[in-house]
């Protein structure tokens, strides 16, 4: 334990000494991995550390007493609630201290004026069970339900259910943060009064400061309590069913259904995800890469080996199928008018229907991210970007491109560009993609794709969601704003004087290529040296 | 720095005579007077760079002025300095029409773009009649609420451009891509890089930095429109009500207008019309816009109205929605076009025409609260000697009619003293007794600023903090907000 006794006394004396250890078993558990997203890559293996020691506060008062002490003694902290986000989530220095908010679990519900209120305890499953209760609902993110409500939202928070409400910005509300330096600003509605309802700030909105496009992985503060928007549903009940971990859920089909259709091609569902925002229908649509489908059928990792090893380019490129979400907000006879419509569509566009089954295995419930390492046992998304629809069809084509030179050893996907969706009735659209690798392999050039895509997207003018301190800052500022980070870095300097909250966020990655030999040649961008405790 | 500043902007975009600098000393609001040194109209972001540069050598006052028109106070200088005119930059310079997008700069009106896109098949959500020389993007910046409830987005900013009050430029969002808007990201994300810039800008009075254009949503305008009243004589019922169906995402506009102020949008003849509708009218008026879109519009309207009714028959039996108010025949085929595009030009703005002048108290609160809060104004108005007859009332749902703005507007002689003094007396008290019940002010202008920053010191010095990163000079439009 290299926190001294004093220090330590001190935050035991925070939160009782039974919220407190530096007991290597407790700290071992918080290590990085093994399995799932970024497991096995460099950007792990060198960046992150066990932690020095765990604690575990209350309340938020608490929380803001930890903070102070760490300025004081100059002891680096990291914010951690479900820890989904794999290697960025977990401590980068050693001895580091590592502030669990699980406790911090309450939660209640304005069912009138949809909101609910959660502290970072609390998980999309509880938050989406008891919104669907009582007719709303929450877009669960890719992270999935097992994650942090309040993390998600601060980092992420998409899925094909953005297709009404894309951004997940739009649904903080009135939110509490301990910055960096142990000070509480209060948000929204929040800043004058005890009621969370509203999230926009006194004149500038400092909610400014919760993330950029992506999150900022917690190295500007510590969220202790968000008011979330919740959307109004339909009021029939969507029933789960099957056996654990092949449940799903029963759709009311008279006011939910999901349809997939067979389309001609890709500008085919392109143009039918623009017609479906002119007639302003549907509640989601996605492009369906057969992937998913590969996945959704395989039981196990050699069934899904031997279901893929069945697939090649051509069956790829010529897969064009379109998963489009229909609600009933309104009455049954919405979603039949929709449903009209949406063949019209299709059929105009020479698409026609599959047979869908009545139930929903991903959107509603869980997303999928539980899944994702199936196959490989390390994945990481090297993009999951929001744009226009017409970005993200050429982005996504355009990485699997790139990607041919770096398969193996990422897993061989025949080409796949990933897959696209429209969010926010078109105004936007979606485009990720993910990729595989076998973690006990030499992963060396799976960290040299993940930072040639940053080179990538900017000689070709792309947008990114891996901007801040996903990438190397000093890499992707300069080309962004231009010159985000100077203005990060300086927002994260008034804030965070001692460098103490999360360090070496945001330049993690720049630490990253700095001392990890294998990326020294791909660094052909001007950046000062990155100080950098072991 | 006379000389400079013309050498930037040439001598026909300068003033410094009395006259012109007068212009901007005082707008609609009740703000006390405040004079600029100089006035400039740059044509584009480098004139607009160069002239922060040369205030923050100078330590210079910036003040940024897009509209033509200005009704809260934030555009008159509080320490003198440089008024940046913005008009000139006037260009739509996009529109999208197969990603619903536009471009524009700062100095677009309502008027210009309400024209532009309705010639295209296009709108825009807009608030409600805007004055049609106002500035769109400020609007928005300025987070003004939309009548248009349906659309789950809500806000139709998108990526902007700025230029930081250190003279930097820089684009917001997705428009941050090298090159924009040679690239394939079209500006559609407003969110990022890095940070969420775009916040610290919303709300700002231009005290943040300057916003020389912005990209914003647009809509398709619907093949078929019905619009329905009710007159409402229990507002606690109707607001209800629209808890009710506004979850349902079939309301195209959704609005409640008190008698004194939909008679002064409607009245055609102001003599003749005012008085008589303004006594004839329901103390207030429901109005709902429900539309048929791109593909089978009939048969969505149906739907729509079927659902309506069927709530309205099976849980809110009281609420007597029709093609028209009782006693006003065409009115819906008035309203509706008027609901979607600015105030015309030609007619005294509707706020302006009672008395000469108006002061507006808004806020946002849950619906649920609102009756509580007209209790409370009208008990103050009448300690004020104003008449309760004579304040306008306006409440506009949000999201799903899960919050409301609900705006309170006194009308005034602005010749009479007397009538200014009481005004301003009844505001600054029912302000602060509305912010002590519960009232949530989120624009800051005026006399409202202290009232909120004193009470909300912890976000007050947070703001100091960011504004000091950007604006070390403390230039951008000193004496507004907390700065």
């Amino acid at each position: 334990m290299a926190i001294s006794q004093e220090t330590y006394q001190v935050l035991e004396s925070i939160v009782g000494p039974e919220y407190i250890s530096a007991n290597p078993v407790i700290c071992e558990g918080y290590r990085a991995g093994p399995g799932g997203y970024e497991c096995g890559s460099g950007y792990e293996r060198v960046m992150t550390k066990v932690p020095g020691c765990v604690i575990m506060p209350r309340t938020t008062e608490e929380v803001q007493k930890i903070v102070k002490v760490c300025n004081r003694y100059k002891i680096p902290y990291v914010p951690y609630s479900t820890g989904f986000y794999g290697a960025r989530s977990h401590p980068h220095v050693s001895d580091e201290l590592l502030i669990d908010l699980k406790r911090m679990n309450d939660f209640e519900l304005d069912e009138k004026h949809l909101y609910a209120v959660v502290e970072p305890g609390i998980i999309y499953s509880q938050l989406q069970e008891e919104a669907m209760r009582r007719g709303m609902y929450i877009v669960v993110g890719g992270g999935g339900s097992q994650v942090s409500a309040i993390a998600n939202m601060i980092g992420d928070g998409w899925s094909p259910l953005s297709y009404r409400i894309g951004l997940p910005h739009r649904r903080i509300l009135g939110t509490e943060l301990v910055l960096p330096d142990g000070e509480l600003v209060k948000l929204g509605s929040l800043a004058l009064q005890g009621d969370p309802f509203w999230g926009e700030g006194l004149g500038p909105d400092l909610r400014g400061l919760l993330r950029g496009f992506t999150g900022l992985r917690g190295c500007l503060g510590i969220v202790t309590k968000m008011a979330i928007k919740l959307l109004p549903f339909q009021p029939e009940r969507l029933e789960p069913t099957g056996i654990s971990p092949h449940t799903t859920l029963q759709l009311p089909t008279n006011r939910v259904k999901w349809i997939n259709f067979s389309m001609p091609s890709k500008d085919a569902m392109k143009e039918a995800m623009y017609e479906m925002s002119k007639a302003e229908i549907g509640a989601g649509v996605t492009k369906v890469p057969i992937f998913w489908r590969v996945i959704a059928k395989a039981k196990s990792k050699e069934e899904f080996w031997k279901l893929w090893s069945k697939e090649n380019e051509e069956t790829l490129s010529s897969f064009h199928v379109l998963r489009v979400l229909l609600i009933g907000f309104a009455s049954e006879e919405q979603l039949e008018y929709e449903e009209r419509v949406l063949t019209d569509i299709i059929t105009e566009l020479g698409g026609e229907a599959r047979r869908t089954r009545p139930s929903d295995e991903s959107w509603f419930k869980n997303a999928d991210a539980a899944g994702m390492w199936l196959m490989c046992g390390g994945y990481v998304s090297v993009d999951y970007v929001i744009e226009t629809i017409e970005h993200a069809i050429p982005h996504g084509e355009n990485y699997a491109q790139l990607k041919k030179s770096f398969t193996p050893p990422l897993m061989p996907d025949y080409g796949d560009p990933g897959w696209f969706q429209s969010f926010e009735l078109s105004h936007q659209g979606y485009s990720e993609f993910l990729v595989y690798w076998d973690p006990d392999e030499n992963t060396d050039r799976v960290d040299h794709f993940y930072l040639e895509t940053s080179k990538e997207n900017i000689r070709k003018r792309f947008y990114t969601s891996l901007l801040g301190p996903h990438q190397p800052l000093y890499l992707t500022g300069p080309a962004y704003g231009p010159n985000y980070h100077k203005w990060l870095l300086a927002v994260k300097g008034e804030f965070d004087p001692n460098f103490v909250c999360h360090p070496p966020v945001p330049l993690a990655h720049d630490a990253f290529v700095e001392q990890a030999e294998w990326m020294k040649p791909l660094k052909d961008w001007e950046s000062p040296k990155i100080r950098q405790k072991k | 720095m006379k000389e400079k500043l013309l050498e930037i902007v040439g001598s026909e975009n300068f003033f410094d005579d009395p006259e012109a600098l007068a212009k901007y000393s005082k707008d609609f609001s009740l703000a006390p007077r405040g004079v600029p040194n100089y006035v400039v109209k740059p044509k584009d972001n480098q004139e607009v760079q160069r002239v922060i540069k040369l205030a923050n050598e100078h330590l210079t006052p910036v003040v940024p002025s897009s509209s033509g028109v200005h009704f809260q106070g934030a555009t008159i200088p509080k320490q003198g300095g440089i008024i940046l005119d913005l008009t000139r930059m006037n260009q739509i310079l996009e529109v999208d029409e197969l990603n619903r997008r536009v471009r524009m700069e700062a100095g677009v009106t309502w008027e210009q773009i309400a024209s532009e896109l309705g010639k295209r098949g296009f709108r825009m959500i807009i608030p409600l009649l805007p004055h049609p020389l106002r500035s769109v993007v400020t609007d928005w910046l300025e987070r003004e609420v939309p009548t248009n409830t349906v659309y789950d987005y809500g806000e139709p900013l998108q990526s902007m451009e700025v230029v930081w009050p250190t003279g930097e430029i820089f684009r917001t969002g997705s428009a941050s891509v090298t090159g924009y808007p040679d690239s394939p990201s079209k500006g559609a994300n407003p969110s990022g890089p890095g940070l969420d810039f775009y916040r610290f800008l919303q709300g700002a009075q231009g005290t943040m930095g300057v916003v020389t254009w912005a990209n914003l949503k647009i809509e398709y305008l619907p093949k078929i429109d019905k619009v329905l009243f009710a007159p409402v004589h229990d507002l606690n019922y109707t607001i209800d009500f629209l808890y009710r169906v506004l979850r349902l995402r079939i309301i195209q506009e959704c609005l409640l207008l008190n008698n004194i102020n939909l008679a002064s949008i409607i009245a055609e003849d102001w003599r003749k019309d005012f008085e008589k509708l303004r006594a004839s009218l329901p103390p207030w008026t429901l109005i709902l816009v429900i539309s048929g879109m791109h593909r089978r519009p009939e048969e969505q309207i149906q739907y729509e109205e079927e659902t309506l009714y069927k709530v309205i028959k099976n849980e809110f039996p009281g609420i007597p929605l029709a093609d028209n108010l009782p006693g006003f025949p065409g009115l819906g085929k008035k309203l509706l076009p008027m609901l979607r595009k600015p105030w015309p030009k030609e007619v005294t703005y509707w706020k302006n025409r009672y008395k000469g002048a108006c002061h507006s108290l808004f806020f946002i609160t849950k619906p649920i609260l609102a009756s509580k809060f007209i209790n409370k104004v009208e008990e103050i108005a009448a300690r004020y000697g104003y008449p309760i007859s004579d304040i306008g009332g306006y409440l506009q749902p949000i999201e799903h009619n899960r919050a409301c703005h609900l705006e309170f507007n006194f009308f005034y002689n602005p010749a009479s003293q007397p009538e200014v003094e009481r005004v301003r007396s009844l505001y600054s008290e029912a302000a602060s007794v509305l912010l002590d019940k519960g009232a949530l002010f989120t624009r800051p202008y005026g006399e409202l600023a202290k009232l909120l920053y004193d009470r909300a010191a912890g976000y007050a010095m947070t703001l100091r903090r960011v504004k000091k990163v950007f604006d070390p000079n403390n230039i951008m439009n000193p004496g507004n907000l907390c700065f």
